[in-house]
């Protein structure tokens, strides 16, 4: 009886989430140019406004047209705010109680240079993530690099030790998920959603994710309870190298539940673009 | 004789400086010089113990406040809700932004030690405004840092950061665009005033 209507809802916001979706690719590159267009008339616009304590104040400032600026910050809908604020905090908590005590005390027995290395191992076994994913959006060259780094990581790097294509050879690894070939072909995020244990995402990079995963070789490690213990390894490993940088985030922002939902648009809108 | 032959040096050599400074007109050079100027406090080792982090922190606040046009970053941030405000509240909100911003990143500043800093090039934005490319390379990861200056009076000043893709001034404006759309810029500058006293 009660699971009807929630069903319904939840159907409605994909829905939704997927029109958004559609019609979120567009208007943004729009969006870019209009931002564009604006620097330059705010430059002209600029002129009486040097300092509002001085000069004419009131009449100049507020004659200012900023009724056509458009440098309005990235959208998304997030109808599940309730639930993604509720995460938020799960998040927050299983970071400050458990991820980051347990990370700490992982640091405090393994020096950096190792954690280092175990990095970079998982780097290189996650190969074919980015690979299908260059290959997918037609990065052919991208696709090679990626290919050449794992066998060249894999020997001279001693088994993905360490980065040695970049180190000696200056080729850099490139970012690459699902996430974002779905993004290049102008799949939208649909809707924001934050997974408990997981952190921020949306619709689109939730099926890039599971994509992902089917990706990992991790995911095929027999028996189920070990790749997650190896996943969960993993993720202890990397926060060991990352302490601090959520806690300067949250300390930076004057809302967190929105500079990070902001953050995390900006970043993947980077990511897709490159 | 040839002590006054050296101060003549010193004093050519100073003055060259001088002028090389006041010609330095590109917004690469600009980012370059200042940041030269906050990494060689981070490395001065006069600047030790509580009383020489009090005053590098305050040598790093001046680099910052010349390095920065607060103004430009504050309009920008607050994008059409600019004009609600009256011209004390801008001046009020300018400030208090400042501190924020300040109150953030000043710690994560003074943490940087050994970083090598990559300087790449400039993208022309629009007619005045320009993004430098930079990248912080640490023993942990490569960071890209982007600069957008804009150059008023022959003057190149930063009005947003942009690091791995987030737009320091996109990402307020996100957050106070959700308080000015409930409250009116008094309530608003009275929530920041609250925070920056708090913290």
């Amino acid at each position: 009886m009660r699971i009807l209507p929630a069903l319904l809802f939840i159907a409605t916001f994909l829905l939704l989430g997927s029109i958004e979706a559609s019609a979120d690719t567009g208007p943004r590159e729009g969006e870019l140019f209009a931002e564009q267009q604006d620097e330059a008339r705010t430059d002209i616009d600029r002129a009486p406004t040097r300092d509002p304590g001085r000069g004419q104040p009131g009449e100049s400032e507020h004659g200012e047209s900023f009724d056509e600026e458009d440098e309005e910050p990235l959208r998304i809908v997030d109808p599940f705010y309730p639930w993604n604020k509720a995460m938020y905090h799960v998040n927050d908590k299983f970071y400050f109680w458990l991820l980051k005590p347990v990370s700490q005390g992982y640091a405090a027995v393994f020096p950096e240079d190792v954690r280092l290395s175990v990095r970079h191992f998982f780097d290189n076994l996650a190969m074919p993530i980015r690979l299908a994913s260059s290959l997918l959006q037609l990065k052919i060259k991208d696709a090679g690099n990626e290919l050449f780094r794992f066998l060249y990581n894999s020997t001279a790097g001693v088994c993905g030790l360490t980065d040695a294509a970049k180190a000696d050879l200056g080729i850099a690894r490139k970012d690459e998920d699902i996430g974002q070939a779905l993004g290049r072909y102008g799949v939208g995020h649909g809707i924001y959603l934050v997974w408990p244990f997981l952190g921020p995402s949306s619709l689109r990079d939730t099926v890039g994710r599971i994509g992902d995963r089917l990706l990992s070789p991790v995911n095929y490690i027999d028996p189920a309870g070990t790749s997650v213990g190896v996943t969960l390894y993993e993720r202890v490993n990397e926060t060991s190298l990352r302490i601090g940088d959520y806690e300067d985030l949250k300390k930076s922002a004057v809302d967190p539940y929105l500079a990070i939902r902001d953050a995390y648009l900006q970043f993947r809108k980077k990511k897709v673009s490159e | 004789m040839r002590r006054h032959s050296i101060h003549a040096l010193l004093i050519v050599i100073l003055l060259l400086e001088a002028a090389y400074v006041g010609a330095a007109s590109s917004a690469l050079e600009t980012v370059k010089g200042r940041v030269g100027q906050v990494l060689d406090l981070l490395r001065d080792p006069s600047l030790k113990g509580p009383a020489g982090e009090m005053s590098k922190r305050e040598r790093i606040r001046a680099v910052s406040e010349k390095m920065f046009d607060y103004l430009e970053l504050s309009r920008r941030t607050l994008g059409p809700h600019w004009n609600k405000f009256m011209p004390e509240q801008q001046l009020e909100f300018v400030e208090l932004y400042k501190s924020i911003l300040e109150g953030a990143y000043i710690d994560k500043i003074m943490s940087y030690t050994d970083e090598k800093i990559l300087y790449h090039r400039e993208n022309p934005l629009t007619e005045k405004t320009v993004e430098v490319q930079t990248t912080v390379v640490t023993k942990k990861a490569d960071i890209p840092i982007s600069y957008r200056l804009i150059q008023k009076a022959g003057d190149w000043k930063v009005y947003d950061v942009v690091i791995e893709g987030v737009s320091l001034v996109g990402n307020y404006r996100t957050q106070f665009s959700r308080m000015l759309a409930n409250d009116s810029p008094v309530g608003f500058l009275e929530s920041l005033r609250k925070r920056s006293s708090t913290s």
